[in-house]
């Protein structure tokens, strides 16, 4: 046992101390964190450049609205250091009885020379419903989406006032009756062992989308981290030797063993990292009704079965080649394996209790990922199906282990070609 | 004598190559044993069986007095031909791993790693990763991986190959060394003269069959009184058609040669034919020993196509 937590501790130091895992793992948490940072910071303070525009105000009443709901933009985006958007200028053009198209042009020119942003037309029926005319941006940026919006809005608002008073209709009294209706959405509600009503949860975007797809990314980022570390570990050791020195000292079973609970730590320390940093992140947003310590628990026992499950396949795989070109085109199956129980993750997610998620969450290699979305999903699976697929992933995984160290004894030491899949079985029954 | 190793009767097949046929061997504690034969004719097999890496067929193999799988793994050290180290581990946590996996504790193994990493010069180099040394370092640190559980038998597969002189010097030295402290070690090589200069007894093993096991000395004597060293006034153009001789090997100045027949009658028809100036009857060299047994017979080649070219 000693010496397979000798390998088990080898394996766990050699793959942490990696620059591709500390990096790539452990910093992902604090990049993401940053990067979402780094982008709400830069969506309100990176372009603060003013934007002067010019209004050709066919109707005659829509400019003087306009350019107060601009001031009252450019009051709230602040000046100087506390800025935190561009400043709206508008200004009046006149036609002074020249023809449109001569003003078009001049102020396309104007945009060229940086003198003006954009300019807008609001044609002389805009506000005729029946003839349901549209407004005109003209800009040499394309990236002037605020701008545009802000424009549509306001100038929609001020539309539709007008239309409701010529109509004699008061548009407060309108708003009022036509106030919307939000309708959240929660669980069920419970009566605790006390007699209590436990009120129920709202389910809401995070619990609904951000819950299973942490869990999904969690689980399948902690079984490719360790397997494809497997394979690559184990064809260096074989195409070096390193094995027969190592099968000198352990037999092939405590070899493998070792490696397995090598990786099984490194993903539990990757679970720890990622659950402290969820559960800080739900503590921050006052969302600690989320985290389920039990839900937390069945995760780590999904986790470990599959760290183990492909662990085993990976290591066979490898132990069976003498190359890492053979490794490529042999370890196709067992990604096709991992890559379906993600992708089909996407299904379970849809519509986590319908037969197909059913039928997926029992098959051996999907169980991690589909019963555990599940059971984050409410209102959850019953026990007896958690149950049941809980025993048999394990009865499966306990049955790849056993195979894998039958190939291992025998793959480690061959040269050469590697086997084909009857040779395989072959060697399994040896 | 006690038996380091006792093996008998062992064979092995792969398939249907019999890799091992039928190899009785008992190598005496305390002695270097050189394991000599060509590429492929089972020597790492029956290393391996040793190793109790893989399993005969048929016989018993005893190592260090246990017959029983694995149970003398701990005091068994292998190091292959083919070194392989964790290019990115540094030396001592390397060589901390190799022990403990002997089941040897951190606390013994420290100045074992120390004494080791200083006898053979690379104490400076200890914190350092294996990809930043040299291959004859690297080498180095194989053979410290292989002696670091203080092994009672040494299993060393060309120890020296690709060393140079002043390295391969202080490893010999080393092996010495280890065997005087009572290590048995076996030598696997091709290096006929590093086995003829360090070995106790040699084993060769042929198409998995054992040829020779005993001291150079009898091994010698065995193969030694059908060859002569010649110096001749006219040089090797003097044994030119003379049907007692089986093969020449030419040295220039002087020839060794193997005779099928009596050297006395031989030497006087020489006498007939010009000046000889040296006329000795040597011992070959396990060198030649080896080209002897191992050279591809007239049947060999036909029965692989090269006779008829």
């Amino acid at each position: 046992m000693n010496r397979v937590l000798t390998i088990a501790q080898s394996e766990f130091l050699t793959l942490v101390k990696t620059k591709a895992f500390i990096i790539g793992i452990l910093m992902m948490p604090l990049l993401m964190t940053g990067f979402i940072a780094f982008m709400s910071y830069a969506e309100s303070h990176v372009d603060t450049t003013d934007r002067a525009v010019a209004v050709i105000d066919g109707t005659g009443v829509l400019f003087e609205p306009l350019a107060r709901a601009a001031d009252a933009h450019n009051q709230k985006a602040g000046t100087g250091e506390a800025k935190t958007g561009p400043h709206y200028l508008l200004t009046r053009v006149n036609l002074q009885g020249r023809p449109q198209e001569d003003v078009t042009v001049e102020l396309s020119a104007r945009v060229k020379d940086k003198d003006l942003f954009a300019f807008v037309e609001f044609p002389d029926g805009l506000l005729d419903a029946e003839k349901n005319l549209p407004m005109r941006f003209y800009a040499e940026s394309t990236t002037a989406r605020d701008l545009t919006n802000w424009i549509e809005d306001h100038v929609n608002d001020e539309i539709a006032k007008r239309r409701f008073s010529d109509a004699g209709i008061d548009q407060a009294l309108v708003r009022k009756l036509t106030a919307h209706a939000d309708l959240t959405t929660f669980g069920l509600v419970e009566r605790g062992t006390d007699g209590a009503v436990v009120p129920a949860k709202e389910i809401d975007e995070l619990s609904r989308i951000g819950i299973p797809m942490f869990v999904l990314v969690l689980m399948f980022m902690s079984v490719m981290t360790g397997a494809m570390h497997l394979l690559n570990a184990i064809i260096e050791e074989k195409m070096s030797k390193i094995s027969e020195v190592l099968l000198g000292s352990v037999t092939p079973v405590q070899l493998l063993l070792g490696k397995l609970l090598g990786v099984v730590s490194v993903s539990l320390l990757l679970a720890f990292v990622y659950f402290a940093g969820g559960m800080y992140a739900l503590v921050s947003f006052g969302r600690s009704d989320l985290i389920d310590p039990a839900l937390i628990a069945w995760f780590l026992i999904f986790m470990i079965s599959a760290a183990l499950l492909f662990g085993a396949i990976f290591l066979a795989i490898g132990s069976a080649c003498s190359n890492l070109k053979d490794s490529q085109s042999m370890v196709q199956p067992a990604m096709m394996l991992i890559l379906l129980a993600y992708l089909g993750s996407f299904v379970v997610m849809r519509a986590p209790e319908s037969g197909i998620a059913v039928g997926l969450s029992f098959f051996p290699t999907m169980t991690p990922f589909a019963m555990m979305l599940r059971m984050v999903m409410p209102p959850g699976p019953p026990m007896w199906q958690v149950v049941l697929s809980l025993v048999v992933l394990l009865a499966t995984t306990a049955g790849v282990v056993w195979a894998a160290g039958r190939i291992f004894r025998i793959g480690l030491l061959m040269q050469g070609k590697p086997p084909t899949l009857p040779e395989l079985l072959k060697w399994i029954r040896l | 004598m006690t038996q380091a190793i006792e093996i008998r009767s062992v064979s092995k097949m792969f398939g249907t190559h019999q890799a091992v046929d039928d190899v009785s061997l008992d190598v005496p504690e305390g002695s270097i044993y050189g394991f000599i034969g060509p590429n492929g004719s089972g020597k790492t097999t029956t290393i391996r069986m040793i190793m109790n890496i893989i399993l005969p067929d048929r016989g018993d193999i005893t190592v260090l007095g246990e017959r029983s799988r694995g149970a003398a793994r701990d005091d068994v050290s292998y190091l292959p031909e083919e070194r392989g180290l964790y290019k990115q581990m540094p030396v001592r946590r390397l060589l901390r791993y190799y022990g403990r996996l002997k089941g040897r504790r951190p606390r013994d193994l420290d100045p074992v790693i120390t004494q080791w990493l200083e006898t053979l010069g690379l104490t400076a180099w200890a914190d350092k990763r294996i990809d930043t040394l040299s291959k004859g370092m690297a080498q180095k640190v194989q053979f410290i991986a292989a002696v670091v559980s203080q092994p009672k038998l040494l299993i060393l597969d060309e120890p020296f190959s690709g060393l140079d002189p002043v390295n391969a010097e202080s490893l010999r030295d080393a092996v010495l060394n280890l065997r005087r402290h009572g290590t048995t070690i076996v030598f696997s090589t091709h290096d006929m003269s590093a086995a003829e200069r360090i070995c106790d007894r040699i084993f060769m093993i042929f198409k998995g069959r054992k040829v020779l096991d005993g001291s150079l000395d009898a091994i010698q004597a065995e193969y030694g009184h059908d060859t002569i060293r010649l110096r001749l006034g006219q040089g090797v153009g003097a044994l030119a058609g003379l049907p007692e001789i089986e093969a020449i090997n030419d040295h220039g100045n002087h020839q060794d040669v193997r005779l099928k027949s009596d050297p006395q009658a031989f030497l006087q028809k020489l006498v007939q034919r010009t000046t000889v100036l040296q006329f000795e009857i040597a011992k070959p060299s396990l060198h030649d020993i080896f080209i002897r047994i191992a050279r591809p017979t007239t049947d060999d080649l036909q029965a692989t196509g090269e006779g008829a070219r």
